[in-house]
């Protein structure tokens, strides 16, 4: 612990990343939020590195799993840093064999900001409330991306806790659920609470739940958890959640350049310059950094056997 | 509507210098972007943020949007020119632009993309500023009932581009769906036909599958006979007559180019569809309205005209939703929402209250980019034609290297190679035999809409979502078209007895 107070506490190897160009993977494609939050910092981990430059490899495929293994097998030199949903934690949970590689051993560099979710109820539906949702009689539709996808499991995970008698469709990725909302199919989501912000300003939906945040006069799902067993699913959503925007490098990195690149990407991300960025780009820079996010994926990877039931249950992968 | 402010913001983008040059600069970018495989507006888009950051807003969206709209501009020219898509939406425009190369045509190929490109942009452009007061209702009428009765409507299109022999068409068109099936399921997450590859998660890419069924096998029948893709004796000319002769195309078949950027704006408006549904919705009117519809798919220019100017007047249709709904119509339109909102424009209802001038300004500055792109390569179109008349030998490496990057570029995945490989073994095999190669493309392309929309709609209404307002029209549509079709080819084959 020492040792790593004095080595955390050094500076960042500016001639080790002189002559170097350094990979940032992002596991989806060109565009979007993790490509835009990759972009964002990799230009200013440039300037804090002193690295030739930072370029942005954009590794789709597979609901990150592709970008994600890629990563894991990258060469530890310090020069390959990467970003993925942490969703990947519910493959690991369940054994899902496109994760090739154990996310305790990723060597975490930080997170820009955790991507709270909120329960968004259409204007066109006749719920209102949560009280109004957790007594309905008939199954509410609700809409949920693929099926094996983080979303639809956060979907299911906190239906599971809370009792709802929702139904979910599958098949709404992006804003498909959106534009189902304003026709009045759909009554529903569990989605990202900043992703939904502009769904509601324009007065198309209402926030009636936050999961893992808090949102002005809006109750939060904790306070709606009868037991034991739902309140360790609700964390499990709210430690995913905190997650958010995720940067790790491969596993088994020298601790030199660990410390440069953990170093320089809490300096970019203090930067006021980045923040002013982010801001105008509206996306919330709320960071965390080094350990800190490695003990926070540890505690979601550690979960009793009956949740992890609940898991597998709720993510429904089918039989390969 | 305010007519008055609908033309002051057209004077605005002309009158301002400022606008105009960015619209100059604009539009090379974005035809460059959609002329080599695998990049495509998306791409470009994110790139050029960066460029734009702490622009005036409304300067800021008016480069961002006339790249993106003339991106399938430039992605003609690869298509017609060697078979090689330069975005997925272009595909179409090979199956009668790369046989109008073969017949040294090459030129007036490329007037007709480009002109129906402009035109497709224009009209698509006029045609939103009408359709504006109905746009909620429009776009909200289409849900997953309705959204299967169109993949269905073009699915039965394989029947008219089956060429001489409908068997051979359905099989391949079969195949296509088949081969859509590739990914993991939907709705229940199991892989099919994956084989444990992670790359076939998400299904066969597309471009990769254009490149295989449509640019290899045409490499290989060059390699084989020898000769350039032109496959005439004259000698290669800067032909600007061709170029015009393929502008004036456009005009003499306005009625197909009035129709085509219609329905191109019209899908467009509609989220959920996509560019690839688009253009080949439009290529299968063009075989079905067409007086010689046996001349398509053999180098007739309608076959060009109609994806063209789908593509580009679908742009127009997929901004609206953007700027009206905040709801972006595809991945490109969600990239340029979030440029947007960085640039300072909030986009959402509120839009049409307090800024319809910022709307009219975007829609102008699409059209306006889509006229300057067509003038700005109409001097230099012929000199494209040029390489139709490039020996096999010299141009089979260079295309073949273009059609490796497209496949790559597109997914970024080396498997996709192998994938285009073997693809490409099965297009020859087709082209060889005398199989309809489109068949394949449009099974694979709304084969997936096909079923995503069929489960969700009997998750919501069971089967009697067939009995929906939307769905019962257009199964009416799709029998009244087809009867049209089957009648005038009765009628023609009476005529020729």
């Amino acid at each position: 612990m020492v040792t790593y107070v004095l080595l955390s506490a050094s500076t960042i190897d500016i001639n080790y990343y002189a002559d170097k160009s350094v990979s940032y993977i992002v596991a989806t494609d060109a565009g979007g939020g993790y490509d835009a939050y990759a972009r964002l910092i990799g230009g200013y981990l440039e300037e804090k590195l002193n690295a030739e430059h930072v370029i942005i490899r954009n590794i789709p495929g597979a609901g990150h799993y592709i970008g994600a293994n890629t990563l894991a097998r990258s060469d530890p030199d310090g020069l390959t840093i990467g970003t993925f949903n942490a969703g990947l934690i519910y493959g690991q949970l369940t054994n899902n064999p496109a994760l090739q590689f154990d996310l305790r051993e990723l060597t975490w560099i930080g997170k820009a900001a955790g991507e709270p979710r909120a329960v968004i109820i259409s204007t066109n539906c006749s719920i209102k409330t949560i009280h109004d949702l957790l007594n309905a009689q008939d199954p509410v539709p609700f809409s949920g991306a693929g099926i094996g996808s983080a979303s639809y499991a956060d979907t299911r995970l906190l239906s599971e806790a809370l009792g709802l008698n929702i139904k979910i469709i599958p098949g709404y990725g992006g804003t498909e659920s959106e534009m189902a909302m304003m026709r009045g199919e759909i009554c529903g989501q569990v989605g990202s609470t900043s992703s939904a912000q502009s769904f509601v300003d324009a007065g198309y939906g209402n926030f009636i739940l936050s999961v893992g945040g808090t949102i002005s006069g809006v109750p939060n799902a904790i306070d709606f958890a009868v037991d034991n067993r739902a309140k360790q699913i609700i964390q499990l959503i709210t430690d995913m959640a905190e997650l958010g925007r995720i940067t790790a490098a491969p596993p088994n990195i020298p601790i030199k350049q660990l410390n440069s690149l953990r170093t320089a990407y809490e300096n970019a991300l203090k930067d006021p310059r980045l923040i002013a960025e982010a801001r105008r780009m509206g996306r919330p820079i709320e960071p965390a950094y080094g350990e800190n996010v490695a003990d926070l994926v540890i505690s979601a990877l550690n979960q009793p056997p009956e949740t992890l039931e609940i898991i597998k249950n709720a993510i429904g992968l089918g039989d390969p | 509507m305010d007519i008055l402010g609908i033309f002051e913001a057209l004077i605005q983008v002309i009158g301002t210098p400022n606008h105009m040059l960015l619209i100059l600069i604009a539009v090379p970018v974005g035809m460059f972007f959609g002329a080599i495989p695998g990049l495509g507006g998306k791409l470009g888009v994110v790139l050029a943020i960066p460029f734009v950051f702490g622009m005036d807003p409304i300067a800021g969206a008016i480069f961002l949007i006339s790249m993106h709209s003339v991106v399938h501009t430039g992605g003609a020219i690869p298509s017609i020119l060697f078979g090689v898509p330069g975005t997925g939406p272009d595909a179409a425009t090979i199956v009668d632009g790369l046989p109008m190369t073969r017949k040294g045509e090459a030129g007036r190929a490329i007037g007709a993309a480009l002109g129906a490109s402009g035109v497709g942009g224009v009209i698509g452009g006029l045609f939103l500023i009408a359709v504006m007061p109905l746009l909620r209702p429009v776009v909200l009428a289409f849900g997953p009932a309705e959204f299967f009765f169109l993949a269905l409507f073009g699915i039965m299109f394989i029947a008219l581009l089956s060429g001489d022999s409908l068997v051979k068409g359905l099989t391949v068109g079969l195949f296509g769906l088949m081969l859509a099936f590739i990914n993991l399921d939907p709705q229940t997450g199991a892989q099919r036909y994956t084989f444990d590859f992670l790359f076939l998660w998400d299904g066969i890419d597309i471009i990769t599958a254009v490149l295989g069924i449509f640019a290899l096998p045409e490499m290989i029948a060059l390699g084989t006979t020898g000769g350039s893709i032109a496959q005439v004796q004259e000698k290669a000319t800067y032909g600007i007559k061709g170029v015009l002769k393929g502008v004036h195309d456009v005009f003499s078949h306005w009625g197909l180019t009035i129709r085509t950027s219609i329905i191109g704006a019209f899908i467009g408006m509609i989220p959920g569809l996509g560019g690839d549904a688009a253009s080949w919705i439009c290529y299968g009117h063009a075989v079905q309205s067409s007086k010689n519809p046996e001349q398509l798919g053999k180098g007739a220019v309608e076959g060009v005209i109609a994806p063209e100017t789908a593509n580009n007047s679908k742009e127009g249709g997929s901004l609206l939703p953007t700027l009206f709904f905040g709801v972006p119509g595809s991945s490109g339109m969600a990239i340029l929402l979030g440029a947007f909102v960085m640039l300072g424009l909030q986009p959402g209802p509120s839009l049409a209250l307090t800024g319809m001038e910022t709307v009219w300004t975007l829609i102008w500055a699409l059209m306006i980019a889509n006229i300057i792109a067509v003038v700005m390569f109409f001097a230099i179109a012929p000199c494209f034609s040029y390489l139709s008349y490039v020996r096999g030998n010299l141009l089979i490496p260079f295309v073949f290297i273009l059609t490796c990057l497209g496949s790559y570029l597109s997914h970024r995945a080396w498997e996709n190679l192998i994938v285009l490989i073997l693809l490409g073994v099965i297009g020859h095999l087709m082209k060889k035999h005398h199989w309809p190669r489109p068949p394949f493309v449009i099974g694979l392309i709304l084969g997936p809409i096909m079923e995503d929309s069929f489960h969700k709609a009997m998750a919501l209404w069971g089967p009697s979502f067939v009995l929906r307002p939307g769905a019962i029209t257009l199964v009416a549509l799709t029998i009244i078209s087809f009867s049209i079709y089957f009648w005038r080819k009765v009628d023609t084959n009476n005529e020729i007895k």
